[in-house]
């Protein structure tokens, strides 16, 4: 089995973001993907739609889909837009600084 | 254009629409106007525009817009009385916002002092002046709870569901679902439910659609208006259902006319099939009425996408609905394509022609098969012309809106109380022509005003009422439109006009000229009859800029003025600046086109009637009268020699001001609608020619531009004479 191919996640997942994240994914379907969080620092829906979409793919797919290390405010984020079962387990929702 | 860009550019289009209905709105109640649809027009309009500015963080011109609207909302709401002092300042507020909406455009946030001092005059009339200055805080006073006996009966909710969906355009236009998220669970203690029911496969999924739901618990200390108004800027670009939990009653409340609710209904979003049915929704469903009040079945509370979307018409409330159809019933269209649609169309006339022409030469018999198709194939052609230019067509109301500020500026600055009176603001013409009557339009109302009213009291002297009337009237008059800007004023001064005339060298001091020539002395370049150049009219610009712009649209304008009553500039101008109907004649083997509407008729000039003046000038008497016969192949450098009278048609053609002359060409070729094709654009201007066009057998005919002509000749004649 290779290694799963890693995606750093952009800071920004917002509107702009969805279309490159949408075909940066699909490059990578069929194996295994782990996406870093670490740099994320805000999230909006449409990126989370992707994400959304892609852990269902990846699921049909029988591949591993991952998403670690998400920064504070991504793993808010998901929580706030009750995604929060993207983030890996243990990763407590922060304050989202957005102002 | 980037995609910010251009939704900001369709946002500022929008206001400019929604800046014309809050005017008209206004001024329909300054005229006694007291319809309710009327005032909710009006603060709709303001909403609007608060509500796409704060898209935008425009903050001066939500600061502005939200006082504006909290005063019409006092208004709409009956505490304020509607007065004529509220109006005027109601107007001015208008005219600050336009210029507001101006200064965004352009890229400016400053602070307008005026706005400023505006702003405080509608907070204190909206009783608000003691509150703090209009920040986001403030937003709460729209709250205004007539109906609430029937909340107050039932007992309070203990939270709410929110169920939230947005759609396509509310990410489009750069708002973002977390962001709102994040305002509703600061609101109290939020749970927030995620519905991907709708989410397609990773390989089908539009990256920029929006397909996620969010349901939203909600406990705490809050109500449903401060719950919509955290979506007040995304209304109409999402799905919003706010539905009261533990506690709420089993009864619809009623009439729910608050104002989130109202807000609700009326707010413009953009054109989308908004099921404003929302908040009507809830309390009335079956399940959620039967269900305990206990909030352990909250969850069970049936949503949206589980069930059929109301019924516009279950909406109690008709306005919904009555947007949904105005909005479907209009798109709004790129100009170039129409353009070019237009373009294409005129092609496909002379085409057809073309096409009519060769059959004609192919001796094909008029019964043929082919003849009559071709029939059939011209009157769609000219069906399709008509509903294209159609297209194009709009009321000159957008242009008349723009006087009534105008008229309000002027009448500030010259101290003249003045009234504008418009008619026939439905009348349609080509956009192109809209677009070009605003300068001279402006010009003529500031003229109207600042030379053609007198003063308040030199109109108490002759017995007039203080206030002028300007009066703008617009209507279609034998395929053109007429536009006429008069005045009750004291008429044109013609011992002055005379006499500025002479002093400036424009005439001679001996020349004897009609009433009508005179009052036409005002179109001569260079001349103002305002001993000062005053800040108004005096702006280097004059009639004779007035007068050029006019007839480059292929119009004339005229003037009628008697003294101590008044002047009437009458404009006429041709419907469409695309098509023409021409008379086409032959001049010395070349085939020119005369424009119909300046051919009062056409004769055969008899020897006996023709009077030589010396040189090339002649005169043709026709019933009585004299007037110029011009040859037009002498005109346009055709011959040499004048054509003999006896063996051309004389066209007899009205020009500016009424002056009439006798055209002499070699023979008429017959009637028909040509497609105008500019000269200017297509090579550079020829005095006495128009512009051109293609006759059907591929050849390019020119436009006579007749007034050229006439005048031409006219000064030749008086160097005869």
């Amino acid at each position: 089995m290779t290694e799963p191919k890693t995606i750093a996640l952009a800071d920004s997942l917002d509107m702009t973001a969805a279309g490159p994240l949408h075909r940066e994914l699909l490059e990578v379907r069929g194996q295994a993907v782990t996406l870093d969080g670490a740099a994320v620092r805000r999230l909006g829906g449409q990126c989370l739609q992707v994400l959304l979409a892609a852990e269902t793919a990846w699921a049909a797919d029988g591949q591993a889909f991952e998403i670690v290390n998400p920064s504070p405010e991504f793993a808010d984020g998901l929580a706030l837009l009750g995604a929060g079962h993207l983030a890996p387990p243990g990763f407590a929702a922060a304050p989202f600084v957005q102002d | 254009m980037d995609p910010l860009a251009a939704i900001r550019e369709t946002f500022f289009q929008e206001c400019e629409e929604q800046l014309a209905e809050l005017e008209s709105g206004l001024l329909a109640m300054e005229g006694g106007d007291r319809d309710p649809e009327t005032i909710n027009a009006v603060f709709r309009a303001v909403h609007s525009i608060k509500g796409g500015a704060g898209a935008f963080s425009l903050e001066a011109l939500i600061r502005f817009a939200h006082v504006f609207e909290t005063a019409l909302d006092e208004m709409r709401s009956g505490r304020l009385a509607v007065t004529a002092d509220v109006l005027k300042t109601m107007l001015r507020a208008a005219d600050v916002l336009a210029d507001l909406v101006r200064a965004a455009h352009d890229g400016a946030q400053g602070d307008d002092p005026r706005a400023a001092a505006l702003a405080d005059e509608l907070k204190a009339m909206s009783g608000a002046a003691g509150e703090d200055d209009g920040g986001e805080e403030d937003w709460g006073d729209f709250e205004f709870k007539p109906q609430l006996v029937a909340f107050e009966a039932a007992p309070a909710p203990t939270g709410f569901l929110v169920r939230f969906k947005p759609r396509h355009d509310l990410y489009a236009k750069a708002n973002e679902a977390a962001l709102l998220l994040r305002e509703l669970s600061r609101l109290g203690d939020a749970q927030v439910e995620l519905d991907t029911e709708d989410l397609p496969p990773l390989g089908e999924l539009d990256p920029e659609a929006a397909y996620l739901a969010w349901t939203v618990t909600l406990n705490g200390d809050t109500d449903e208006t401060t719950i919509r108004e955290v979506f007040e800027f995304v209304d109409g670009d999402c799905e919003l259902e706010v539905t009261p939990i533990g506690g709420a009653p089993a009864d619809p409340p009623a009439p729910d006319f608050d104002l989130s609710a109202l807000l609700a209904r009326v707010s413009d979003g953009a054109a989308d099939d908004a099921p404003a049915g929302d908040f009507g929704a809830p309390a009335a469903d079956g399940p959620a009425a039967e269900a305990p009040l206990a909030d352990a079945s909250v969850v069970e509370l049936p949503l949206a996408a589980n069930r059929p979307a109301p019924e516009p018409a279950a909406e109690t409330q008709g306005l919904g609905g009555h947007r949904k159809s105005e909005a479907g019933a209009t798109i709004r269209v790129d100009l170039e394509r129409v353009d070019r649609l237009i373009d294409l169309v005129g092609e496909l006339v002379i085409n057809q022609a073309v096409l009519a022409q060769r059959v004609m030469e192919a001796g094909l018999a008029r019964a043929s098969a082919v003849a009559m198709g071709l029939d059939e194939l011209e009157q769609l052609t000219r069906e399709i012309q008509d509903s294209v230019m159609a297209i194009r067509a709009q009321p000159v109301k957008s242009v008349f809106q723009r006087m009534p500020r105008l008229v309000r500026e002027v009448a500030a600055m010259t101290g003249k109380p003045v009234r504008l009176v418009t008619e026939g603001e439905g009348t349609e013409v080509d956009k192109t022509v809209i677009e070009r009557l605003a300068d001279p339009l402006t010009h003529m109302i500031r003229n109207a005003i600042d030379h053609g009213l007198e003063s308040p009291e030199k109109r108490a002297a002759a017995g007039k009422p203080a206030e002028g009337v300007v009066r703008l009237a617009a209507m279609h008059r034998s395929g053109r439109i007429v536009i006429e800007v008069s005045d009750d004023g004291g008429g044109i001064n013609r011992e002055r006009v005379k006499s500025i005339a002479v002093e400036r060298g424009l005439i001679s001091a001996e020349a004897q000229l009609s009433d009508e020539e005179i009052d036409n002395l005002i179109f001569m370049a260079g001349f103002s009859t305002a001993s000062e150049v005053s800040d108004i009219s005096g702006r280097g610009v004059g009639m004779d800029v007035v007068r050029r712009s006019i007839q480059a649209l292929g119009g004339r304008i005229t003037i009628n003025s008697k003294p101590g009553k008044g002047s009437t500039f009458t404009m006429s101008l041709p419907l469409t600046l695309a098509v023409l109907d021409g008379m086409v004649v032959s001049v010395e083997g070349q085939t020119l086109v005369a424009p119909i509407t300046a051919i009062i008729e056409t004769l055969q000039p008899k020897a006996e009637d023709v009077h030589s003046l010396g040189g090339h000038a002649r005169v043709i008497s026709i019933r009585g009268g004299f007037v110029p016969l011009i040859d037009v192949g002498m005109a346009l450098g055709y011959r040499p020699e004048p054509l003999s009278a006896t063996s051309g048609v004389a066209l007899l053609i009205e020009g500016e001001g009424g002056a009439r002359a006798a055209l002499l060409v070699d023979a008429i070729q017959g009637q028909r609608q040509v497609v105008i094709k500019s000269l200017e654009a297509n090579y550079r201007q020829v005095p006495g020619v128009a512009a051109a066009t293609i006759l059907g057998d591929g050849r390019v005919a020119l436009i006579l531009d007749i007034d050229t002509i006439v005048a031409v000749s006219r000064g030749e004649l008086r160097k005869a004479g």
